[in-house]
């Protein structure tokens, strides 16, 4: 019974669900320090909404991984897709302006954020037709019309929320997809050099002043420090001033003075930065790095080539939720509103990720079946 | 082709090349994170501790009130507050002695505030004293540095000129509590927080986003301790934040003036109840007082839990507007309305007489006449100058309540009157239909006599009996009642000018009906058999009706009891409705005084105060001649008095 119990067991890839549960742990203390010392009513207890949704994305990880096997994931790709495509429709017919943007969808007594659920959608979808439509060709131009279909209509959808973030990121999520499907590196030369040209004329001829204006706060933010230059600011004094060691547990003044906006949700690393210095982020960053790596590592000892690109879909959403998220923080970004994963809070993203794991898990798992 | 597995292995190149950006990347950040906190974390941790950049709201002073005679209701003074932030606190026994002394506070005062607040973020400023005098203010300020964490706070303060009167008209600002902060950050889709003030009443109410302003803000960069530094305009890392001013709230003009203001809150002085005036051919409102009141000053100051708690457990409820938010029988005043129905309905004419001996059977029930040896011979002029009930009830038996409530309606009872303050209430006018629907039951013929008089289900508030009395004087014109004229900017420009909003302008069938109400009105002030003729005035030519909203219905034995004589609780309302002048009528005014037994002792004096003081300061020409004319009907009625006296016996 216990030999078979920790034969069982042995399925499961630690490293990358121990890494995971870290940086869960690691966000829920950074959050609790965030935001104990909130005057908005409520705030204070968000850390335990952020447990509950944890439990709820745990269930979800492991129904998804104990019920599913990864043939099925690759069947219902394209429902998936159609499903959160369809919602994206409904919030822009029917969604809640929040926050200025219309991102929230109100179902019953449900409330959620399906730019969420379209990431891993997105990349569900891109894996099946990569996997099915001549899996063994180097992607030219040509094979790039259909696919780009997939991702362009919802991130183009996303940004009309206004929700430019979150678009940027779909791309992001599509284009290091099509690397990994062997984009020809003619292509690749190409499609940067055509993006510089076209970004450089549209500077000059086709934003208005008010958008290149945007872009200047983020190249020089001292120079327009009332608006989103003073989050940008604030932002860094917060890193800054952890140095090495860091304040300490809860002793983030900038936060407790509330001069950083949205420290619950995208400004959760710049407390964190505060609170524990460099060697904190320092730890923070392998956390991550360990979770990225590993993924990356599965997606090349897997059976099936579906199941590769949907690993690498799923690592490049988490990836780039995380290298956006903090360089943003630390100023090398312009601010946009991308949260920081599992550390963020949040409750779509959380089932997101819960769904994510699941599926890496379960992937995971049926590559051990055949050893 | 490939199979499976090698097309996985075909591309593990790619897979390590991401690997490869992975890291680069974080490599990046992890060098970005190095620049930040060790190469310029030392200036930096120095400027987050030494140098805080504080972003303070700049309150803006919320707009003015006036009169329509142009003098100043409301206005704004500042008002300082003395605060403690415990986070800055040195030595706290020597500071805390201090500022006792200081403030001239209780000793262990101070101490019970910081641990009765110990549980908020030390950061949080504490209020130790509202409302500090200059004094104390010079010695805080003077002894800054001597007192860590103590500062003076601003803030622009509500002053009521007038204090109590029209107490419930103008309304109160207040602070915004935590229960109603989620309600008013979706009505007004702003981020409201604790301790931001809001007009919760009346037209502070009514009006709050033009009276409000925007408030502004602006940077200061305070050290460690909290204490002002300097403002922000040198610093590079600062350079290019600009504070922005606050904009002062739009100034408002009412149509209310204030000396008949004055007037009403006098007349109901040691009485409950209220007075409101209207301008007929507008609806203008010109006065509207209502007793007990309040000082709406104490709520912007900051309510004391003293002065709080004898609002709340006062009996009377002095933060009811009695005027708008309270309705009642209107009794007798309900008349005039009965009488209208009667005659347009073709009941009665100016020659029906009913005979009146004091009470009138109906069914098994005997209703009485308020004069229990009857009036004898009665006309509708008659009737409605000596209020005989026994008239009304016979005309009203031969109509159904429907018909009533038509013509009751057509005069604006039984709906609001839509004056745009809060909280109106609708009144009542019973229909059978209504009783079906609210009790299940089918309308007693018997129910139509006592709504005839004003009782039962009848119900009107004062500002209704005002409008529909107009409707009278006017010829059947509804206008909205409204009390705001103008809201302009503090530079003068106009925003926004209301002006008269005419509902209804209905005429009557028979052109009789008005003229001979109308007379029954006048001589109910006018006659020396007049209901109203003890209290009547000098030189105002009123034309009215004296009413008695019963409390509880009177038992048999109790009928004529006297009202003085029972509990001050089942007591009548005396109510009292006019218009003035008769001849050329120019406002409508409802008085109604709580548990005052009688329409004519107790409103009538309070209507003619207001109307006098409204003849004497806009119709002065009138005013004096109606003087002359008030010695004419005088002598006029005395002789045919005299003449009549003998045959009478």
């Amino acid at each position: 019974m216990y030999q078979t119990l920790l034969q069982y067991l042995k399925r499961y890839d630690f490293s990358f669900l121990g890494s995971f549960f870290a940086i869960f742990l690691v966000g829920v203390l950074n959050l609790y320090s965030a935001t104990h010392s909130q005057s908005h009513e409520g705030l204070d207890m968000l850390y335990r909404s952020q447990i509950i949704w944890w439990l709820l994305a745990s269930v979800v990880a492991v129904v998804v991984s104990v019920v599913f096997n990864p043939k099925t994931f690759e069947r219902v790709s394209y429902f998936a897709y159609g499903v959160t495509f369809f919602l994206l429709i409904l919030v822009m017919v029917m969604g809640d302006v929040g926050m200025g943007a219309q991102r929230w969808l109100q179902l019953g007594p449900i409330r959620m954020q399906p730019s969420e659920f379209m990431k891993l959608g997105l990349a569900m979808a891109l894996a099946r037709y990569f996997a099915r439509v001549q899996p063994e060709k180097e992607l030219t131009f040509r094979d790039l019309l259909i696919p780009g279909i997939i991702a362009g209509v919802p991130a183009i959808m996303v940004i009309l929320q206004p929700d430019l973030g979150t678009g940027m990121l779909l791309l992001l999520i599509f284009a290091m997809m099509i690397f990994y499907k062997r984009l020809k590196w003619r292509t690749i030369i190409t499609l940067v050099v055509g993006a510089l040209v076209a970004g450089v004329l549209m500077y000059n001829f086709g934003l208005r002043e008010y958008q290149r204006k945007r872009i200047h706060t983020f190249i020089d933010p001292y120079a327009d420090a009332k608006g989103s230059g003073y989050n940008a600011i604030q932002s860094e004094i917060a890193i800054g001033s952890g140095r090495l060691f860091g304040k300490g547990f809860k002793n983030s003044s900038q936060a407790s003075l509330q001069y950083l906006p949205e420290n619950h949700t995208d400004f959760v690393f710049a407390i964190f930065n505060e609170e524990h210095g460099f060697f904190g982020s320092v730890f923070l960053v392998v956390l991550y790095l360990i979770m990225f790596m590993r993924l990356i590592w599965l997606a090349s000892s897997v059976q099936r080539f579906y199941d590769s690109v949907l690993v690498v879909g799923i690592m490049s959403i988490f990836f780039w939720h995380t290298f956006v998220n903090m360089s943003m923080v630390s100023g090398l970004m312009p601010i946009v509103g991308i949260p920081l994963p599992m550390m963020s809070y949040g409750g779509s993203a959380m089932l997101t990720y819960g769904v994510c794991i699941g599926m890496v898990t379960a992937i995971s798992n049926s590559r051990n079946f055949f050893n | 082709m490939f199979g499976e597995e090698e097309l996985v292995k075909v591309h593990k190149t790619r897979a390590g090349m991401i690997g490869n950006i992975v890291f680069a990347a974080f490599g990046l950040l992890l060098a970005r994170l190095w620049y930040l906190q060790v190469y310029k974390g030392e200036q930096l941790h120095q400027f987050s501790i030494q140098n805080r950049l504080r972003k303070e709201v700049v309150w803006a002073p919320r707009g003015m009130i006036h009169s329509r005679d142009d003098q100043l209701l409301v206005d704004n003074i500042p008002r300082y507050d003395a605060i403690l932030t415990p986070q800055y606190l040195l030595e706290k026994e020597v500071t805390l002695e201090k500022l006792h002394k200081i403030l001239m506070l209780e000793p262990g005062s101070i101490e019970k505030l910081l641990k009765k607040n110990q549980n908020q973020a030390t950061y949080r400023p504490i209020t130790i004293k509202k409302n500090i005098g200059f004094e104390e203010l010079a010695q805080i300020e003077s002894l800054n540095a001597e007192l860590p964490g103590v500062s003076v706070q601003t803030f622009i303060s509500r002053e009521y000129k007038d204090k109590e009167v029209g107490a419930h008209l103008l309304g109160y600002i207040s602070e915004i509590s935590q229960q109603q902060l989620p309600k008013f950050r979706k009505r007004d889709a702003m981020d409201y927080r604790l301790g931001d003030f809001i007009g919760q009443f009346g037209i502070e109410e009514q009006l709050d986003k033009f009276l409000r302003g925007a408030n502004g803000h602006e940077f200061v960069e305070v050290d460690s301790r909290g204490r002002r530094k300097r403002y922000i305009n040198t610093d590079n890392l600062f350079k290019g934040i600009e504070d922005e001013k606050p904009n002062q709230g739009m100034n408002v003009k009412l149509t209310i003036d204030r000396d008949m203001q004055m007037a009403g809150y006098a007349a109901l002085e040691g009485k409950v109840g209220s007075i409101i005036a209207i301008d007929i051919e507008s609806g203008e409102v010109l006065a509207m007082v209502s007793r007990p009141a309040f000082d709406p000053s104490q709520f912007s100051r900051g309510l004391t839990p003293e002065y709080w708690r004898s609002l709340i457990t006062n009996t009377e409820n002095p933060l009811r507007d009695r005027n708008i938010q309270e309705h009642y029988s209107p009794g007798s005043t309900f008349k005039a309305i009965t009488g209208i129905s009667a005659f347009e309905e073709g009941v009665i004419d100016e020659n029906t007489e009913v005979f009146c001996n004091g009470n009138l059977r109906f069914g098994r029930k005997v209703y009485h006449c308020w004069k229990q040896a009857g009036h004898g011979a009665t006309s509708i002029t008659k009737a409605i100058r000596e209020s005989c009930n026994v008239f009304f009830q016979r005309a009203a038996m031969k109509m159904s309540i429907d018909t009533i409530a038509k013509y009751a309606n057509m005069f604006g009872l039984g709906k609001r009157t839509g004056i745009s303050l809060p909280r109106e209430v609708s009144g009542l006018i019973p229909t059978e239909a209504w009783k079906q629907k609210r009790y299940g039951q089918v309308w007693q013929p018997g129910e139509t006599l006592s709504c005839a008089i004003g009782q039962s289900y009848v119900l009107a508030s004062t500002i209704q009996m005002a409008q529909a009395y107009g409707a009278i004087a006017n010829g059947g014109k509804i206008y909205r009642p409204y009390v705001v004229k103008d809201i302009y900017t503090p530079k003068g420009e106009f925003i926004k000018t209301f002006t008269p909003e005419l509902l209804s302008d209905f005429k009557l069938k028979n052109e009789k009906t008005l003229k001979y109400v109308r007379e029954g009105l006048f001589q109910v002030v006018n006659n020396p058999k007049g209901t109203a003729f003890a209290r009547r005035g000098k030189g105002i030519m009123m034309a009215g009706k004296t009413g008695t909203s019963q409390v509880v219905r009177a038992t048999a034995d109790k009928v004529y009891q006297k009202c003085e004589q029972m509990d001050y609780d089942y007591r009548h309302h005396g109510v009292f409705v006019g218009f003035a002048p008769y001849d050329k009528p120019r406002i409508a005014a409802a008085a109604l005084v709580e548990h005052g037994c009688h329409g004519s002792s107790a409103a009538t004096p309070v209507v003619e105060a207001v109307v006098t003081a409204y003849m004497q300061k806009y119709h002065p020409e009138s005013y004096l001649e109606n003087l002359e004319k008030d010695k004419d009907i005088h002598a006029q009625w005395v002789k045919t008095l005299k003449a009549a006296a003998p045959a009478e016996e």
